[in-house]
């Protein structure tokens, strides 16, 4: 049997060259220290799976209509239990993928990563990071309750004021110059094709530029051969090397050429992987189970009473919208364009080969300054809320 | 060795060049009807309707009073949609006015303690005409366009300034 099989197998990579593949994805030398914090990555592609998987299934019943919209997912409340939790999943994975990522984007950034030649990780990253953004945003618009149609009036709106063609791409993304029916058909159609077809080819690069230039690991991988390099004497050889290269694929510094230790990707880092994006789903199955997703009254344009509260991960622009004055409203364009600029521009800044996050000040002041700002604006915005 | 006239293209060149004049044709092919499709909505005049909103004569003096208004939703849908309406007599003058706050378009409401229109979104306030008074609108509550008829008042579905 055993034979057979092998056979089989033997028959299939000859033709499909599946072995090497695997091999490539699978016996990758990662480092041993610090493994944990390297699960954020493979935890973000599992949640980023978990709603794609979702995704597909809800449009088995969500009719992205203005009239049906709000309807078909009321049905869906009312009358399909495990339809409800399929919803709940896409929901409250998308809640925790969005600080999942974010915790990705941070662990990577306080340990250099994105250093030569890995530059282009970064880039893809920062990239994903925006889209990953804009899927939830435009998600938010689909239920068509008051919330999801208010937030759709204020995101859209702030587009207006992006400086000579604001009006322009309100327009565009309303499909006119007010909400309508085409509003919701055209974010929907952003939601489920257009962002996807950008979002899962360059996760795709994003994992290719992975294996192609090995994981770096921190600055706690290197130690001990860092300071032995400072003289004459010959660094310790690496204690344990499972496989050749392709790790690392090109040293570009001698000194921060490989981890002191390393050990295969399969099984070892995978069973952390595993250990935590299997914690992560049952913490959404849970929540899409006791909490669910929320659907509200049907939208209501000339609602007088209804207070809109805007998604907790839009809570800091909000705060920025009611704190910016009327005379410098397109700074709330300006301030989070200007960060993802900077995002993009971090590995082209930040260029020499230190990666201890204590010995880069230049980058790690503002870094911790910027997240301090976004912090401060969500405590805010939540203070104003709950007072309200 | 044969010369070549080094005016005529080479098999390679002209390969070449097929390749990407092939390539170009059906970018612009394709990228006409879609973007022109995107921006039709853009072009396209949005029709106007006149709503009849109600009797005015019994809003009284200085007290706001909002009335609701049902419009066509537009486009393909046969479904109507509310609009807001809160219409303010001062002085035998009628100020017909729209609940979107010019800030971020949220639904304003008359608030009877502050004698203001407030936006419950960012703070946004307006006085009763609709003149902004404090917090981050940039310009006064939009006004419908509309006509009385002896006490009847009548909208249309637009805005006598851009928003």
């Amino acid at each position: 049997m055993q034979r057979l099989l092998s056979g089989a197998y033997n028959w299939f990579d000859e033709r499909a060259a599946v072995r090497n593949l695997l091999r490539k994805g699978l016996y990758e030398a990662v480092p041993v220290r610090g493994a944990w914090f390297y699960t954020l990555g493979s935890a973000t592609l599992v949640l980023i799976l978990l709603q794609l998987i979702t995704g597909i299934f809800l449009t088995l019943l969500y009719v992205p209509s203005v009239t049906e919209a709000w309807a078909s997912l009321n049905y869906l409340k009312q009358h399909d239990a495990f339809g409800s939790i399929v919803r709940g999943i896409h929901l409250w994975s998308a809640y925790i993928l969005l600080f999942v990522i974010g915790l990705h984007m941070v662990r990577t950034f306080f340990s250099g990563s994105y250093k030569r030649p890995r530059e282009l990780n970064w880039v893809t990253g920062v990239i994903l990071f925006v889209l990953v953004l804009g899927m939830a945003i435009t998600g938010a618009f689909l239920p068509w309750d008051q919330a999801a149609y208010w937030t759709a009036v204020v995101v859209t709106n702030i587009a207006a004021y992006t400086p000579l063609i604001g009006s322009f791409l309100r327009a565009l993304w309303r499909g006119g110059d007010t909400m309508g029916p085409i509003t919701l058909v055209r974010t929907f159609g952003i939601h489920v094709w257009l962002l996807p077809a950008i979002l899962f080819p360059l996760i795709l690069a994003h994992l290719a530029l992975l294996r192609k230039h090995g994981e770096f690991g921190s600055y706690i991988n290197y130690r001990g051969a860092f300071r032995s390099r400072e003289g004459v004497d010959v660094p310790p050889a690496p204690k344990q090397r499972p496989i050749e290269p392709p790790y690392p694929a090109v040293p570009t510094d001698e000194l921060w050429a490989a981890p002191l230790e390393t050990e295969d990707f399969y099984p070892h880092q995978t069973f952390k992987d595993g250990i935590v994006s299997v914690g992560l789903v049952i913490v959404v199955f849970i929540l899409a189970v006791a909490i669910g997703a929320p659907l509200e009254a049907i939208a209501d344009p000339s609602t007088t009473s209804y207070v809109p509260v805007p998604e907790w991960f839009f809570l800091p622009l909000d705060q920025l919208l009611l704190l910016v004055p009327q005379q410098l409203i397109p700074l709330i364009l300006v301030l989070p364009a200007g960060g993802v600029l900077l995002l993009l521009a971090l590995p082209f800044i930040d260029r020499g080969p230190e990666r201890n996050p204590f010995e880069r000040p230049a980058v790690m002041v503002p870094g911790a300054f910027a997240v301090l700002f976004i912090v401060i604006l969500t405590l805010l915005g939540s203070g104003r809320l709950f007072n309200q | 060795m044969a010369h070549r006239d080094p005016r005529r293209l080479t098999r390679r060149q002209f390969d070449l060049l097929g390749t990407q004049v092939a390539g170009a044709v059906v970018a612009v092919l394709l990228g006409i009807p879609i973007i022109g499709f995107i921006l039709s909505p853009l072009f396209r005049r949005q029709p106007t309707y006149w709503q009849q909103v109600g009797d005015i004569g019994s809003v009284p003096d200085g007290q706001p009073t909002k009335f609701v208004v049902s419009f066509p939703q537009g486009e393909w849908t046969s479904s109507k949609v509310n609009a807001a309406v809160y219409v303010v007599k001062q002085n035998n003058n009628y100020t017909v006015l729209s609940n979107v706050c010019s800030h971020m378009q949220c639904p304003v409401h008359w608030d009877d303690a502050l004698r203001q229109f407030l936006c419950p979104c960012h703070g946004g306030l307006y006085d009763i005409t609709g003149q902004n008074v404090g917090g981050p609108p940039p310009k006064p509550l939009p006004q419908y366009v509309h006509r009385i008829d002896g006490t009847t008042l009548y909208i249309e579905n637009r805005f006598t300034e851009n928003i």
